[in-house]
C-alpha cells in the first residue's frame, strides 16, 4: 500500500516526457503495416488499412495523459492560462461580468450589513427572546406604558412572568461640579437589571434597602460617563459625584453595551425609590407612569403570558374612570418589537431592493455567459474532435466562471466597504444601531456563494451540450437553444427593473412632498433655546427666571421676537387632550367614544410672531393678559371647525374636563382667536387639531418643566448662540443651555425618509444600468450572430428599415415582456410602501408612468444602437462574414 | 469480422497482467498475444491499451523500459513488478470465484 503511495508520488514530480507516447505509439502503427504487409497487402493499402484500425491518435494521447495521478492538477493551470488569456482577447465580457458582481455582492453585502443591526441583531440582555415589555395602550399613547397603581397590583399577583420591573421613562439632571452638564438620569427598579439579565462592568446593582423610599444616594454610570469623567478607572465605584448638588455613591458601572429596553440615552441609573403605598393617592390615584419589563417563564408563549395577565388587567381597571376605561387595552409584546417599530417596514424593503438587485446582477452575469457559451460552440466542438472528454471541457467552463467569480467576489467586498462607509456617512442619527454596523461575513460569503453558484450553472450549460459535429460545420456559430433563455433572463432583469424603479420613484415623490411642504410657519430665522434648570435651586418656581431670561433675549441685536412654550412643532413631545374632554359651554358635549385628540400647548403672544403663525379670526393674546388670572384660549383652525361646526368660536367658553380620579370641575377657557393650521403630527404624520393655552406669569403646573424660548432673529445662530449663552450664565452659571435652529430640527426629522429614499434610489439606479448592459449585450449578440442573415435578406430586396425593424423588434419584445410583469409586481408590491408614502399613493399614475418611460426609452436606446450598426452592414460584406 | 465483445470493467487489466506474466513484451505485442490466445474474439486497439498500460504502470504493478524490439527497432517493453504479480493471483483469484458465481446462476438455463 505504501509502496503503491511511493509509486504515485514518484509519477507527481518526475513527468514521462511526451514524445515517448508517440514513439511508442508510431512503433504500434508500423508493426501493423508490417503485418498487414506480410499478410499481402501493397504497401499503400496495407499503410490505411493500419490506419483505420488505428482510430484518433490524439484522444489516446489524452486519456494516457489522464491516467497519470494528480493529473489534473496540471490541467487546472493550464485551465487558469487559457481561461486569462480568453478575459484578455475579450475585456468587455470580463469587465461586464466583474462589474456585475460587484454591485451585486457589494450592495448586498452592505445593505444586509446595516438591515441585520436592524432586524436580527441579538439585544444585550441574556435570553432577550423571553424578555417582554407589557402596558396599557390607548388612543393618547400608543406605546404601551404603566401606572404606579396599577404595576405593583400586577407585580405581586402575576403569574406568567419570573420576575417583572420597570423604569421611569426620561429624567434629566445636572453633574453639578466643575461645569454644568446635562446628564440623562432614569430611575430604576432595584430588580431591573437582574430581570434583564445584564452583568455589571464594575461594582455591584442597587441592593433593596437602596431602593426604599428615601434611601441612601447611590447611583450606576454609564460607560460614557466613565470614560469621560474617569478614563474607565476602576476606582470610580465608591466614588462620590455631584448630581443636581448632592452627593451621590457610585455604586456600579454600566456594561459598555448596556442600552435601555426602550432605547433612551442613559448616563445614571439611579434607584426609584418607589413609594408603593403612595401609587393609590399620588396622580389622581392611579399613580406615575411607568415602563414595565418582564421576563416570561421559560415554556410559555408570549400570547399564554398575555392571557394569563388579563384578568389581572381587567381587575385593576377599576381604578380607570369610568368614562375612559373601555379605551385602554393591555399590551404584551417583545421588547424586540417595541424597539423597532416601523423599522421593520423600511428594513424589509431595504432587504427587497438589494435581493432584487442581487437577482439582476445573477441574471445579467447568467445571459453573459450564456451569450458568450453560444458564440463558443464551434470552440467546444473543435475542441471536443481534438479529444476533449466533456469533463475536460466542463472544467475548462467551471474554472473561467470561477475566476470571474472570485475576482468579481475581491471587487465585490471592496465595494461593500466603501458602501456601507457612504451609508453611514449619509444616515440619520434615528436609525437604530446603524453606527455599531461592521460588514458581515456571513452574507459577504453568501453573495459570494450565489453568484458564483449562477456563475457555475451559467457557465457550464453550454459546456454540458452535447457539441454538434455540425458545429464544426457551419459555416457559423448558432445562436442555438440559449437564445429563449437568454431573451427571458433579459425579460426578468427589466421586470424586476420596473418594481426597483417604481418604488424609488414612489419614494422620492414622497420625499419631495414631505421636504415642500407648508408647515404652516416659518422655519428659517428661527431659533430655540432649551434650559433646563435645576429644580432644587428654584423652590418657588421657575417663572421668575423664565420671564428674566426671556428680557435679556429680547435685547439681543438682531432679535425681533422671543416666544416660549412647552413644547415645539413639528414633532416631538406635547401635551394632549382628548377631544371628548373639551366640554363646550351651551352645546352638546362630543361622545365619550370619540377617540381623536387635540395639541395643548401653553404659549406666550410672541410664539405666533416668532414662527409667523398667521391669526386668522379673532386675535392674539396680548402682553397684558399675561399678568392676568385668566384662561385664555387660540385655537387653531381643525379645532374651531371641529369644535364649532357651524360658526364663530370668538368669544365662546370651553371647560377643560380633568380627571382627579372621578371628573371635577376644571378651568372654563375663553375663545379669542383662531390660528392658522400648523404641522403638529411629525413631518409625514396626520395634522392633529391644536388648543393654544395663553403661558401667563400667574398659573404654574407641571409643564413648567417644559419649556423653549423661540426666537426670530435676522442674525444666524452662530453669530447668536454665544451671547444667549453668556446672558443665560448670568442669570444661572449652573444651567446648561441646549441652542438649535427650527431649520435643523425640522430638517432631521426628514433624515429617514432622506435615508431610505437615498438608498432606494441608489439600488434602483444600479438595477437599471444591468438591465440596460444586459439588453445591449444581447441585441448586440443578436445582431452580430445574425449579420449572415442580414446580408442574405438585404440582397433579396429588404430596405434598411425592414433589418431595423427585425433587430429591434426582438428588443421591443423583451421590454414589453419585462415591463408588463413588473409593473403587475411593482402594482402589488407597493402595498408594502404604502406606510412610507406622505401624499402620494402606492399606486400613483404619474409616477408609474413615468418608470415605464423611462425604462421605455432607456431600454430602447439599449437595443437601436446595435440594431443600427446591423442595418448599416453592407450586404457583400456580410455575406462573406464568417 | 470478429463479433465486437465488450469487455468487463477491469478485465483487460487482467488479461494484460496475465498476457505479461509470461515474460516482458511491447505494446503491440501484447495486443497481439491477447488476439492469439482469444482465437481472434478480443481486439484490443490502441485506443484502450495505452492508457491501460499507462495506469497499470502508474500503479506500480507493471515497469516500462526502453529496448530493442525484434526487428531492431527501440520500443517500450513492460514486465509485471512484485506487486503486479500479487496483484495478478488476487485478480485470478477474484475472476475464477466471478466466473463460478456466474456460471452456477447460468447453468440451468444452459442444461434447459
Amino acid at each position: 500500500m505504501i509502496g503503491e503511495w511511493l509509486n504515485r508520488l514518484r509519477f507527481l514530480f518526475f513527468r514521462r516526457k511526451p514524445e515517448a507516447l508517440d514513439d511508442e505509439l508510431q512503433f504500434h502503427l508500423d508493426l501493423s503495416v508490417e503485418r498487414n504487409i506480410a499478410a499481402g497487402m501493397t504497401a499503400d493499402e496495407a499503410r490505411r488499412q493500419a490506419l483505420i484500425e488505428f482510430g484518433g491518435v490524439e484522444r489516446t494521447r489524452e486519456q494516457c495523459h489522464g491516467q497519470r495521478p494528480g493529473w489534473w492538477m496540471g490541467t487546472v493551470a493550464q485551465d487558469v492560462r487559457y481561461a486569462l488569456r480568453g478575459f484578455r482577447r475579450n475585456p468587455v465580457f470580463t469587465i461586464a461580468v466583474i462589474a456585475t458582481l460587484a454591485v451585486g455582492i457589494g450592495a448586498t453585502a452592505a445593505v444586509f450589513s446595516v438591515v441585520d443591526r436592524v432586524l436580527f441583531r441579538s439585544l444585550p440582555y441574556a435570553h432577550d427572546d423571553r424578555l417582554v415589555s407589557v402596558g396599557l395602550v390607548q388612543s393618547l399613547e400608543k406605546q404601551e406604558f404603566t401606572l404606579g397603581g396599577f404595576f405593583f397590583e400586577w407585580r405581586d399577583n402575576q403569574k406568567p412572568f419570573e420576575s417583572m420591573t420597570f423604569e421611569t421613562g426620561y429624567g434629566d439632571c445636572n453633574l453639578t461640579d466643575g461645569n454644568p452638564v446635562h446628564l440623562h438620569c432614569i430611575h430604576v427598579a432595584q430588580n431591573f437589571l437582574p430581570t434583564l439579565g445584564v452583568s455589571l462592568a464594575a461594582g455591584r446593582n442597587f441592593t433593596p434597602e437602596e431602593d426604599l423610599p428615601n434611601g441612601a444616594r447611590v447611583a450606576m454610570i454609564s460607560d460614557g460617563l466613565w470614560l469621560s469623567r474617569f478614563n474607565r478607572d476602576p476606582g470610580a465605584v465608591d466614588k462620590d459625584i455631584d448630581l443636581d448638588g448632592h452627593a451621590t455613591r457610585i455604586v456600579g458601572v454600566l456594561p459598555k453595551d448596556f442600552e435601555m429596553p426602550r432605547l433612551q440615552e442613559v448616563d445614571i441609573l439611579r434607584p426609584a425609590q418607589m413609594n408603593v403605598a403612595q401609587q393609590h393617592t399620588v396622580n389622581g390615584g392611579i399613580g406615575y407612569p411607568l415602563w414595565a419589563f418582564a421576563r416570561v417563564k421559560s415554556g410559555l408563549s408570549l400570547a399564554e403570558a398575555r392571557a394569563e395577565m388579563e384578568p389581572l388587567f381587567l381587575h385593576t381597571q377599576q381604578w380607570i374612570p369610568a368614562e375612559i376605561r373601555k379605551e385602554f387595552h393591555l399590551r404584551v409584546r417583545s421588547i424586540r418589537d417595541r424597539q423597532m417599530q416601523d423599522a421593520y417596514r423600511a428594513a424589509w424593503v431595504l432587504l427587497g431592493a438589494v435581493f432584487a438587485v442581487l437577482l439582476i446582477a445573477c441574471a445579467n452575469v447568467a445571459s453573459l455567459f450564456s451569450a458568450r457559451g453560444a458564440a463558443r460552440q464551434r470552440e467546444l466542438a473543435v475542441r471536443s474532435a481534438l479529444g476533449a472528454s466533456r469533463g475536460r471541457l466542463i472544467r475548462q467552463s467551471l474554472t473561467e466562471a470561477f475566476l470571474l467569480a472570485a475576482a468579481g467576489a475581491v471587487a465585490g467586498c471592496a465595494m461593500a466597504g466603501i458602501l456601507l462607509r457612504i451609508f453611514m456617512a449619509i444616515a440619520p442619527t434615528g436609525v437604530p444601531f446603524l453606527a455599531a454596523a461592521r460588514l458581515d461575513l456571513r452574507i459577504v460569503l453568501f453573495a459570494v456563494v450565489v453568484s458564483m453558484a449562477c456563475a457555475a450553472l451559467f457557465g457550464i450549460l453550454p459546456a454540458l451540450e452535447k457539441p454538434h459535429a455540425a458545429a464544426l460545420a457551419a459555416r457559423q456559430a448558432k445562436s442555438g437553444a440559449h437564445a429563449r433563455l437568454r431573451r427571458v433572463l433579459v425579460a426578468a432583469q427589466i421586470g424586476l427593473c420596473v418594481v426597483l424603479l417604481s418604488g424609488a420613484s414612489l419614494l422620492v415623490r414622497s420625499f419631495w412632498n414631505l421636504e415642500n411642504q407648508d408647515l404652516g410657519m416659518q422655519t428659517r430665522n428661527v431659533i430655540t433655546v432649551h434650559v433646563p434648570l435645576n429644580w432644587e435651586h428654584y423652590p418657588t418656581g421657575t417663572v421668575d427666571f423664565h420671564l428674566r431670561a426671556e428680557a435679556a433675549l429680547r435685547h439681543l441685536p438682531g432679535v425681533t421676537a422671543v416666544g416660549m412654550s412647552d413644547s415645539l412643532p413639528p414633532d416631538g413631545w406635547h401635551d394632549a387632550i382628548r377631544l371628548s374632554d373639551l366640554d363646550v359651554q351651551g352645546s352638546p358635549r362630543a361622545p365619550a367614544s370619540d377617540a381623536g385628540y387635540s395639541v395643548w400647548r401653553r404659549v406666550t403672544p410672541d410664539y405666533f410672531r416668532a414662527l409667523q403663525i398667521p391669526i386668522v379670526e379673532g386675535r392674539n393674546f396680548t402682553e397684558e393678559e399675561r399678568g392676568l388670572d385668566k384662561h385664555l384660549a387660540i385655537l387653531s383652525r381643525g379645532l374651531a371647525a371641529r369644535l364649532f361646526p357651524g360658526g364663530n368660536a370668538i368669544g365662546k367658553l370651553i371647560e377643560r374636563w380633568e380627571f382627579n380620579p372621578y371628573r371635577k370641575a376644571g378651568p372654563v377657557f375663553t375663545v379669542v382667536g383662531v390660528a392658522g393650521d400648523v404641522k403638529n403630527g411629525g413631518l409625514g404624520g396626520e395634522d392633529q387639531p391644536e388648543f393654544y393655552e395663553l403661558r401667563t406669569s400667574v398659573q404654574t403646573g407641571y409643564w413648567d418643566s417644559h419649556h423653549f424660548f423661540i426666537l426670530e432673529s435676522s442674525l444666524p445662530a452662530s453669530v447668536i448662540a454665544p451671547w444667549i449663552r453668556s446672558r443665560v450664565a448670568q442669570l444661572d452659571p449652573t444651567a446648561p443651555v441646549e441652542i438649535d435652529t427650527m431649520k435643523q430640527a425640522v430638517s432631521r426629522l426628514a433624515d429617514r425618509p432622506r435615508f431610505e429614499t437615498a438608498l432606494l434610489g441608489f439600488f434602483a439606479f444600479c438595477g437599471l444600468l444591468m438591465a440596460v448592459i444586459g439588453l445591449y449585450g444581447v441585441i448586440a449578440f443578436v445582431a452580430a450572430q445574425r449579420t449572415q442573415e442580414i446580408g442574405v435578406r438585404m440582397a433579396l430586396g429588404a430596405t434598411r428599415m425592414d433589418i431595423l425593424r427585425l433587430i429591434a423588434a426582438e428588443g421591443l419584445r423583451m421590454i414589453a415582456l419585462g415591463g408588463a410583469v413588473g409593473l403587475g409586481v411593482s402594482l402589488a408590491a407597493a402595498q408594502l410602501l404604502r406606510s412610507m408614502l406622505f401624499n402620494v399613493g402606492p399606486h400613483d399614475p404619474v409616477t408609474y408612468a413615468a418608470v415605464l418611460g423611462l425604462l421605455g426609452v432607456v431600454a430602447l436606446a439599449a437595443t437601436l444602437i446595435p440594431a443600427r450598426a446591423a442595418m448599416k452592414v453592407e450586404p457583400v460584406v456580410a455575406l462573406r462574414y464568417e | 469480422m470478429p463479433v465486437q465483445i465488450d469487455l468487463l470493467q477491469g478485465t483487460l487489466d487482467l488479461l494484460i497482467l496475465q498476457t505479461l506474466a509470461a515474460g516482458p513484451m511491447h505494446g503491440w505485442g501484447v495486443a497481439q498475444r491477447i488476439q492469439q490466445m482469444s482465437k481472434d474474439v478480443l481486439q484490443i486497439g490502441q485506443g484502450s491499451l495505452y492508457p491501460a498500460l499507462h495506469r497499470l504502470e502508474y500503479k506500480g504493478w507493471i515497469r516500462a523500459d526502453w529496448g530493442l524490439s525484434e526487428n531492431n527497432r527501440k520500443a517500450r517493453f513492460y514486465r509485471l513488478t512484485a506487486t503486479g504479480r500479487k496483484q495478478l493471483d488476487t485478480e485470478l483469484k477474484n475472476w475464477e470465484r466471478l466466473s463460478a458465481a456466474i456460471g452456477l446462476v447460468l447453468t440451468p438455463a444452459v442444461q434447459s
